[in-house]
């Protein structure tokens, strides 16, 4: 089971992925703007982030930068009905870009691969990303 | 590619923001790369220049510990190309904008200004180090980078053994692929036809400007020193990246195969007299390889004998604005400015912009920092042990006077 938080203004969108990651058995934690995740990543130290990119506020990106700021360890999937940020180098500190679609599958893989990953890196004790 | 499309193609990160601790007391109040070299030059105006060149006009400046004197000339004396046409030398301080601290290495201070690579968006990134004097056109590095579609081709040269130990030692096969990097290894590895030489990295790396990215973003990520030769260029030999090595000495014509790291008090004080002999490494004569400077406008340089004492000045770089009267200068830089009375005796020393050596003084071997006021009679660097006490004094015994000290009888 991991910690999952999810940034998203769209209280529709944020209750699909929780449905759907507590059904696969992970604790989900909710935010609705770029400042609040901000305060749940220091006070509850979630396992993985999926941040949507447009948002009031400071958007996805900007609260990308200060994640990185706060632990730049912590994974984070992008997640945003536009492709075009994917080019951003802004947006490669991410591990994991996924565009909205209808479709969830893509997001529970990412989601399995990203864990997996960061398992992987605590027990080799690299501590690097996958590039 | 012809003179405009590596320029298009090409964004330069000039690494300027290190402390130069060792180079203190000459970095006590400025950036390494501002310290005065050659008489008229700033350490920076050889790369810059070696930039220009090169054709390459996209030029970021990082600048970091005391960047005041460095702004300042970059201002006055490199504020000549044209932003409105897409070429520009900017000076950035940190900004911030991904992380709430200061440069915690090189490659960090590159990944810290991610946006000026997406500002730029460049296909290959050149990142070069404001400490070094060398003459390279590196345009013939970005040929050789291009032509073999490497990630990462870093500039290397030959050294000693002992010179390795401080440096990044590079092991390549017979195509010129890296095989292995160590930096700062206890026992370099060698070259296998040269006893007692290694291959080293100069600091001058041209990059793929997305494997950069990357790679930095995989480094800022990981436990790490954030450094281009301790953590980046490992970390990309051990995963699937392409890592060539540009061998100045074989690839480049003879003027351009002298490189040195100014680092050290020592090194600099090495470096500048290098420029004095029959035959310098360095040509600053050469009409096809300008370095630019500025100095404001100083008058011309005037010897003249006075008070019965001839003025000479042998072996020396006189700059303009300097006055001899009655003085004699062996092998040594004078900057702009120095004035030296009669009877002084100048052996082997640098003396930077406008510092005054009163009538009979004798100097050797002596770093001498602007604006200082060497009294009447005074001795430096004609004992050591007693200099030793009072100021900065290197491992091979040169004297080296801060700015602002000031000397008994300054009063003069």
């Amino acid at each position: 089971m991991a910690r999952i938080l999810i940034v998203d203004d769209e209280a529709h969108q944020r209750l699909l992925y929780r449905e759907l990651l507590e059904d696969e058995g992970h604790l989900v934690l909710e935010a609705a703007d770029g400042a609040m995740a901000l305060e749940i990543v220091r006070r509850e130290t979630p396992d993985l982030v999926i941040l949507d990119i447009n948002m009031p506020g400071p958007d996805g990106l900007q609260t990308l930068r200060r994640l990185h700021d706060l632990n730049p360890r912590l994974a984070v999937i992008l997640n945003s009905a536009y492709a075009a940020y994917k080019d951003q180098f802004v947006s490669w500190l991410a591990d994991a870009y996924v565009t909205k679609s209808s479709r969830t599958d893509d997001m529970i893989a990412t989601v399995h691969a990203v864990l997996a990953q960061r398992g992987n890196n605590r027990v080799a004790q690299s501590g690097r990303p996958h590039a | 590619m012809n003179h405009r499309e590596w320029n298009e193609s090409t964004l330069v990160m000039l690494l300027a923001g290190g402390q130069g601790e060792r180079l203190y007391p000459l970095t006590k109040r400025r950036a390494k790369p501002a310290v005065p070299f050659a008489g008229l030059y700033r350490i920076v105006d050889f790369t810059l220049s070696n930039c220009l060149n090169s054709g390459l006009r996209r030029v970021f400046v990082l600048t970091q510990h005391k960047s005041l004197s460095l702004d300042r000339h970059l201002r006055v004396a490199w504020s000549i190309l044209q932003p409105d046409m897409g070429e520009f030398i900017q000076s950035v301080p940190p900004q911030l904008s991904l992380v709430s601290r200061w440069y915690a290495g090189t490659a960090d201070a590159v990944f810290q200004n991610l946006d000026l690579l997406e500002e730029e968006r460049a296909r290959y990134t050149l990142i070069v180090s404001g400490d070094h004097i060398y003459r390279m056109d590196y345009r013939e590095m970005l040929q050789f980078h291009a032509d073999r579609d490497a990630d990462l081709t870093v500039a290397c040269t030959e050294v000693s053994v002992d010179e390795a130990t401080r440096m990044g030692v590079i092991q390549v096969d017979g195509e010129a692929h890296i095989r292995g990097f160590a930096e700062k290894p206890t026992h370099p590895a060698t070259l296998p036809n040269r006893a007692g030489r290694c291959l080293a990295s100069m600091g001058v790396y041209v990059f793929k400007t997305e494997a950069l990215v990357r790679s930095l973003i995989a480094d800022a990520k990981s436990e790490s020193t954030h450094d281009f030769g301790h953590d980046v260029i490992p970390s990309m030999l051990s995963s699937a990246r392409r890592l060539c090595a540009f061998d100045v000495i074989e690839r480049l014509p003879p003027t351009q195969r002298y490189w040195q790291d100014v680092g050290t008090l020592d090194s600099y004080f090495e470096t500048n007299m290098d420029l004095l002999g029959a035959n310098p490494p360095f040509n600053l004569f050469d009409p096809g390889w300008a370095v630019r400077t500025h100095i404001g406008h100083p008058p011309p340089a005037l010897l003249r004998n006075a008070d019965g004492y001839e003025a000479r000045a042998v072996n020396c770089i006189v700059s303009p604005g300097c006055m001899l009267s009655g003085a004699q200068v062996f092998n040594s830089v004078l900057s702009p400015g120095v004035q030296i009375d009669a009877g002084a005796t100048i052996e082997s020393c640098i003396l930077m912009p406008n510092v005054r050596v009163g009538a009979g003084a004798t100097l050797r071997r002596s770093i001498v920092d602007e604006n200082v006021v060497i009294p009447p009679g005074m001795q430096l660097g004609c004992d050591v042990d007693a200099d030793r006490s009072r100021y900065t004094v290197t491992k091979s015994g040169v004297v080296v006077v801060g700015e602002g000290t000031l000397l008994g009888g300054s009063s003069w």
